[in-house]
This record gives C-alpha cells, structure tokens and sequence, in this order.
C-alpha cells in the first residue's frame, strides 16, 4: 500500500478527509452526551456561535483552494468560465462569513448570511452549465434517465411546497418573513443544481475514480447533501420535536463545506501530480508488468 | 484493495497460485474495474498469441516471416514507439480520469493514432494547460518516434 503523503497543496484532500473525519466525530460525541443528558441544554442558542467559525474556515480554505485551480487555467481555457463562477460561489459563503464573524450586530449580520445562500447557488448553478456543455462534447454525458427526473422533481415539489408555506404565513411575518423569502430565492436554483448534478453523476460514473472525476463527484455530492439539508430542516422538525432545525444546521453545514472544498483540492491534487517531477510521482499502475498487460 | 495488473497477468495466465487466484477471484466477482482490466489483458493477450499462431513458426516458411517481420520491427522503431505513446496516453487517462474514461476516449471505430491527440484534449481542457504540458511532458519523454505534434 502507497504511504500517504500529507505535505504540500496535493494532499489538501487528505487533510480536508481528516478533518471532516474529525468534525464528524466530535459532532456524534457532542450529540450523544446532549441526548445522554436529557437535552437539558438549549442547541438553539449554541449553534451559530459553535458551527459558524469551522465553516467559515472551511469556506474559506474552499476559496483558496478554487484561487489555486483559477491559476491553472488561463484566459481562453475553456473551463475557466467554470472556475470563475466557482470562486465567486466559494467566495459568497467565505466573505459573507468572515464579515459575519466580524460584524457585532445581528441586524447587518443576519441578512447578509441569508443572502449569500441563494447567490451561492446561483453562481454554482452557471458554473455547472459549461462542466456539462464539455463533458458532453467529450462523450462523457448521457441522456438523463427516470431517476434523475424523479429525483430533480422531488426537490422541485420540495421547493414549491416551501414557497406555498412561505405564502400562507408572510402577511404577519414582517422583517422576519422578508428574511425567510430571500432565503426562499435559494431554492428554485437548487432545483436547477440538482438536475445539474444528476447529469454530473452520469457523466462522472462514466470517468471512473481519478482525481477528476472525484473533483466533480466532489461537487456533485456538495450539492446533494446541501439539497438533503434544506429538505431534513423542513421535514423532520414536522415530525420529531428532539430535532430543532438549529440541530440538523449544525450537523450538516460543516459536511457540506468541506465536500464542496473537495472539489477544487482534487483539481489542485490532480494539477500538482502532473507537474511535480517524475521522480517523486507516485507509484504508477503500470510499473513493472510486462508490455503485454499494458 | 484492487489487485495489481501484474498480479491480474499471473492471474490470467494461471501462474498466481491456488490461494491467491483464489482470492482474486473473490475480488473480481464484486469488482467491475478489475473485470475490465482483466478483460483488457485477456484480449491483449489474445491479440497477441493470434498473431504468434498466423506466423506459424513451425514451417521454414513461417519462421522467415517471423525473421522478417522482427528486422522490419527494427527498422523502424517508430512503430514500437507509438505504442509505446498509446500505452502512456492511455495510463495518463486512467491516472487522472479513471479507468472507465478509457472507454469514452477510445471511441470505437477511432484510429490508434487519434488517441494521444484525444487525450492531450482532454487534458487540455480538464487539467489546464500547463498542468497538460506537464504530462505530454512525461508522456513524450525517451520515445524515438515523439515528435512534438504527435503527442498535442
């Protein structure tokens, strides 16, 4: 078995796996003494505070990374285009979160974090459009199937039902329901990114397991879970009272970051093992078969 | 942990032992990548014990084509070198892509010598340039018949 190797930007994945790993440990560790301790203390209050830093390190390390991978793909390049938009999305969840960090008052704060969400999606929904216009251009796209309809038309029914809930109650919501119909703008762009990434996950099964085609399944499950999210907050709080939706934020937010901070260290990881001397690259498939395996 | 292609040949050609083609049989009853390679060295494999057949050593006759089909070999090592490029090309692909994209970049019907040019492309595209330069680097580098537009 190869021995990892964690220096330099290449093994950012790596490092990112590990501190997912980590996180989620402690998350499941936090979970069991809060249930263990008949949940006596208020998820509510602590959530901001508590999840709020680590994801917008990981946000942060997210736009690093895609400014790393922006470098590598000149003016002209085609999916330059891509990358743009995609820094652009990693940089409205980092700024909007360092500046959230930053600012004392919840009413710059507030706004400014429901705001980012949607223009997030917005710009990660154009940033997918040339991925799939390429990928298809190469043979690696296939017609959407049953499921993939099946599933973008959950999130789409998902998102209506959210929009007629938000309509029956914003006539009393003031300020408040101003705030939860920007976050609502969200959705109708996550329905698009969800189609987008059904057809990624196509195109993706069809390169098999490199370290591009992991930068791209990177985005695809960034994108998933995000939908899972907003779906488990609107879901399980109607059924089960245990599960605030500060809760399911908490455990989710962090998850999400780091997997779509994956997308781009599998881009710097695949660009740094082609340019890195030949000398210190990894052990090869092929090395030592004869000719006639090859 | 998927088994190595040397150990697949050894598998293939029944040199693996009893335990461990034992084992990979295991392996490859619940692993389509490895059934692929395996596939790939088997048809590779009778590619090549085909065209040892058709020569038919065993005549006068066949042993002179067999002569002189290795002096054309060595007259021009470009077509050694090709090859060679190919299998590069092709581990690049499986490198940064993945096994199945061998599939998608190898259309069917496509000419051998498209391929490098085909996954230059591709890499073009997907690495960046200068990543993609790096790896025409490397996939050019030591071969006699690489010239510079082969491999772009």
């Amino acid at each position: 078995m190869r021995e990892a190797n964690l220096d330099g930007l290449g093994a950012a994945p790596r490092w990112i796996g590990m501190c997912l790993g980590a996180y989620s440990i402690a998350d499941l560790l936090v979970l069991y003494f809060w249930s263990g301790a008949g949940q006596i203390f208020s998820m509510q209050a602590s959530s901001d505070s508590i999840s709020a830093l680590p994801v917008t390190a990981m946000a942060a390390v997210n736009l690093f990374l895609c400014l790393v991978v922006l470098r590598g793909f000149p003016a002209g390049a085609p999916l330059r285009p891509a990358w743009m938009l995609a820094t652009g999305a990693a940089a409205a969840q980092a700024v909007p979160g360092v500046m959230a960090q930053v600012l004392e008052t919840d009413s710059l704060r507030t706004p400014l974090l429901t705001a980012s969400g949607p223009i997030r999606l917005a710009l990660l929904a154009l940033a997918l459009l040339p991925v799939l216009r390429i990928l298809r251009g190469f043979g690696f796209w296939v017609r959407p199937s049953a499921t993939d309809w099946a599933v973008s038309g959950i999130v789409c029914l998902f998102a209506l039902c959210r929009f007629a809930e938000a309509g029956v109650a914003s006539p009393a919501a003031g300020q408040t329901g101003l705030q939860h119909w920007i976050s609502l703008a969200g959705l109708p762009f996550l329905c698009v990114l969800v189609l987008e990434a059904m057809l990624l996950r196509q195109s993706v099964v069809r390169m098999g397991n490199g370290p591009i085609s992991k930068c791209w399944a990177a985005l695809m499950g960034g994108i998933f879970l995000t939908g899972l999210a907003e779906l488990a907050v609107w879901v399980v709080p109607h059924y089960s009272r245990v599960w605030p939706p500060a809760l399911i934020e908490w455990l989710t937010r962090f998850p999400i970051a780091a997997v779509f901070a994956l997308a781009p260290a599998y881009q710097v990881a695949a660009q740094r093992r082609a340019t890195k001397p030949a000398a210190s690259a990894p052990e090869e498939l092929a090395a030592g078969v004869p000719a006639l395996a090859r | 942990m998927h088994p190595s292609i040397a150990t697949l040949v050894a598998f293939c050609d029944g040199e693996a032992g009893e335990d461990r083609s034992r084992r990979i049989a295991r392996h490859l009853a619940k692993c389509e990548t490895c059934r692929g390679r395996l596939r790939l060295i088997r048809s590779e494999k009778d590619g090549f014990s085909a065209g040892a057949v058709a020569q038919g050593v065993d005549t006068q006759q066949g042993l002179d084509e067999v002569l002189s089909a290795i002096a054309n070999w060595r007259r021009s090592p470009s077509t050694a070198g090709a090859s060679e490029l190919r299998r590069r090309v092709r581990r690049h692909i499986e490198t940064y892509f993945g096994f199945a994209a061998l599939s998608v970049a190898e259309r069917p019907g496509m000419r051998a010598e498209e391929l490098p040019g085909r996954a230059s492309e591709m890499l073009d595209v997907f690495l960046g340039p200068a990543a993609a330069e790096a790896v025409r680097d490397d996939a050019l580098g030591g071969l006699a018949c690489a010239g510079p537009e082969e491999g772009r």
